[in-house]
């Protein structure tokens, strides 16, 4: 069993079928990308993941855990083993970039005379050490959006979920944001990342989990996913 | 208490000012209400006790009662449950009394010798409503002439007007200084739900967050509540050392006004101490209200979410 498992879930709003009968396995260290369009379930398999939904149907399996049987005070001790990465960053708007990443040990119960090391080294990493005491205000998109990786590394987390990373990033910073995934998952971290920019998936040349109308429609490998995009590049 | 925890509540107090003083504001006059009311109702409690505990019945005996009578009689009046402080008082110390009474015109006392003024027996009683039950059977004893009272109450018939009044008064103070706080202290309630209510819409965004990347209900909460103990620790601060130097200021005037009668404690150690323990009470209600107040507007905000 890897360290994510789907095992036929299922879930629904209403009328609308956002994930149908759907299995999966993601093994420890992998970088896996869920693909599909708009509306096909990626945010809302990232959500069950999370535990900000629960599924109708089907077991979510995280680390030996059965995500979806979680009593609700158990939740945040879930969510404190996950890094999470979104679309809009959601950094903390009055806060310095450095307490931004604070916060995520503070929230772990870090004690505080080892949050000055941890955050500078993850500081380096995503190349924002010169800029720790900025505000949100005064940073580039791609700089947020490494901020909110860099919160959700310092954590050291099993997993890390990205909802579309690169959604609100021009193609030469999502690459930059992109190097900076890749470079995590080979330091071994396991990285789920949504999105339906199929430049991206092409480029780091990652499984991938297609995702179509709630359904799954393949779980590739990567060799097989770089074939067919490049195939489909060539056709174009 | 974690030192995160004490950074998020100043610096929600630094970006909202306004708001907090509005808090304090409340807080503070609710309690400077309720220390100046606990000074009222300890300095009426006392007023009233003094009232009813002095020795303020004087049995006047007659010129022919023998050693043998008055000892009986009061050895009846000490064996009397309802009467206390029975003290005998010669002829001789009657004039030394009238003495000190004339000190500033000893012709007086010269003209006078210790045979005209009657021995006595001088009593109070444990409660004032057998006041009027022991005169009238003191009155029916042999060896007494007259039974007369502490001038100042004004008589026997309106001793009991005079306490029964001193003690509508003290109702009034109890009851519409208690009615008086808990209409401040609810007032002070509304205004911690409100800005705290204000306080988690405005950071409902940042909860969420938070919320996200795993804290605790217990994390994403003290900030918060500890803001709001300390508008009301400030509060009580404020509110407890106005009333403080108030009552500091006017005690001389009051202890001279009231002479014997101790309506504030006595001594610098005593009124330290009865103001020590008002801030203690007060701080306790304070952390109540702010901990209950923020805590309701948390569980409404999370509830709206």
């Amino acid at each position: 069993m890897g360290i994510v498992s789907f095992k036929q879930v299922s879930k629904s709003f209403g009328d609308i079928i956002a994930l149908d009968n759907v299995t999966f396995d993601i093994e420890k260290g992998e970088f896996v990308f869920i693909m599909g369009p708009s509306g096909a379930g990626k945010t809302t398999l990232l959500k069950l993941i999370l535990r900000e939904l629960s599924p109708d149907s089907g077991e979510i399996i995280f680390d030996g855990e059965n995500v979806g049987a979680l009593a609700e005070k158990d939740i945040p001790f879930l969510r404190q083993k996950i890094g999470v990465v979104f679309q809009d960053f959601k950094v903390l708007p009055e806060r310095t970039l450095r307490e931004n990443v604070e916060v995520a040990l503070a929230v772990i119960e870090v004690d505080e005379s080892e949050w000055q090391g941890r955050v500078d080294q993850i500081l380096k990493l995503v190349g924002l050490f010169d800029r720790s005491e900025l505000f949100p205000a005064q940073l580039s998109g791609g700089e947020l959006q490494r901020v909110s990786l860099a919160r959700a590394l310092v954590v050291n987390p099993k997993l890390i979920l990205a909802d579309e990373p690169t959604g609100n990033l021009d193609w030469e910073t999502a690459e930059g944001v992109m190097d900076l995934f890749e470079k995590i998952n080979k330091e071994g971290k396991t990285i789920i990342m949504a999105t339906h920019n199929k430049m991206i998936v092409e480029k780091l040349n990652k499984r991938v989990i297609e995702i179509k109308n709630g359904k799954m429609v393949s779980k590739e490998s990567k060799e097989k996913v770089h074939t067919k995009m490049k195939v489909k590049v060539e056709e174009t | 208490m974690k030192n995160i925890y004490f950074k998020v509540a100043l610096d929600y107090i630094k970006r909202s000012p306004f708001q907090a003083i509005s808090a304090i504001v409340v807080l503070g006059l609710t309690f400077f209400v309720a220390t100046m009311l606990s000074v009222l109702v300890y300095s009426s409690g006392n007023l009233l006790k003094y009232f009813e505990t002095r020795p303020q019945i004087i049995a006047f005996l007659k010129s022919e009662a023998t050693p043998e009578a008055i000892s009986a009689f009061q050895n009846k009046l000490t064996g009397d449950s309802r009467v206390k402080d029975v003290k005998y008082v010669s002829k001789e110390e009657a004039l030394e009394i009238y003495k000190e009474a004339t000190v500033d015109n000893p012709l007086l006392a010269q003209l006078v010798s210790p045979s005209i003024f009657p021995a006595s027996l001088e009593f109070s009683v444990s409660d004032l409503s057998f006041a009027e039950k022991v005169i009238e059977e003191t009155k029916e004893e042999g060896i007494v002439d007259s039974v007369g009272f502490t001038a100042s109450l004004g008589g026997e018939k309106t001793l009991g007007s005079v306490v029964s009044r001193l003690r509508t008064i003290i109702w009034y103070i109890r009851i519409g200084g208690g009615v008086f706080v808990g209409i401040l202290s609810a007032t002070s309630f509304l205004v911690l739900l409100v800005i705290i209510g204000m306080r988690m819409t405005t950071k409902r965004e940042e909860v969420g967050i938070l919320d996200l990347i795993g804290a605790t209900p217990g994390f994403i909460r003290s900030p918060i509540v500890l803001e709001a103990l300390i508008y009301a620790t400030a509060g009580v601060l404020i509110g407890w050392l106005s009333s403080f130097i108030i009552w500091l200021y006017l005690s001389p005037n009051i202890v001279r006004y009231f002479g014997d009668i101790q309506v504030l404690p006595k001594g610098t150690l005593n009124f330290l101490g009865f103001f020590a323990i008002v801030l203690v009470v007060e701080l306790m209600v304070g952390a109540f209200l702010a901990t209950s107040g923020s805590m309701l507007a948390i569980s409404r905000a999370k509830k709206s979410r």
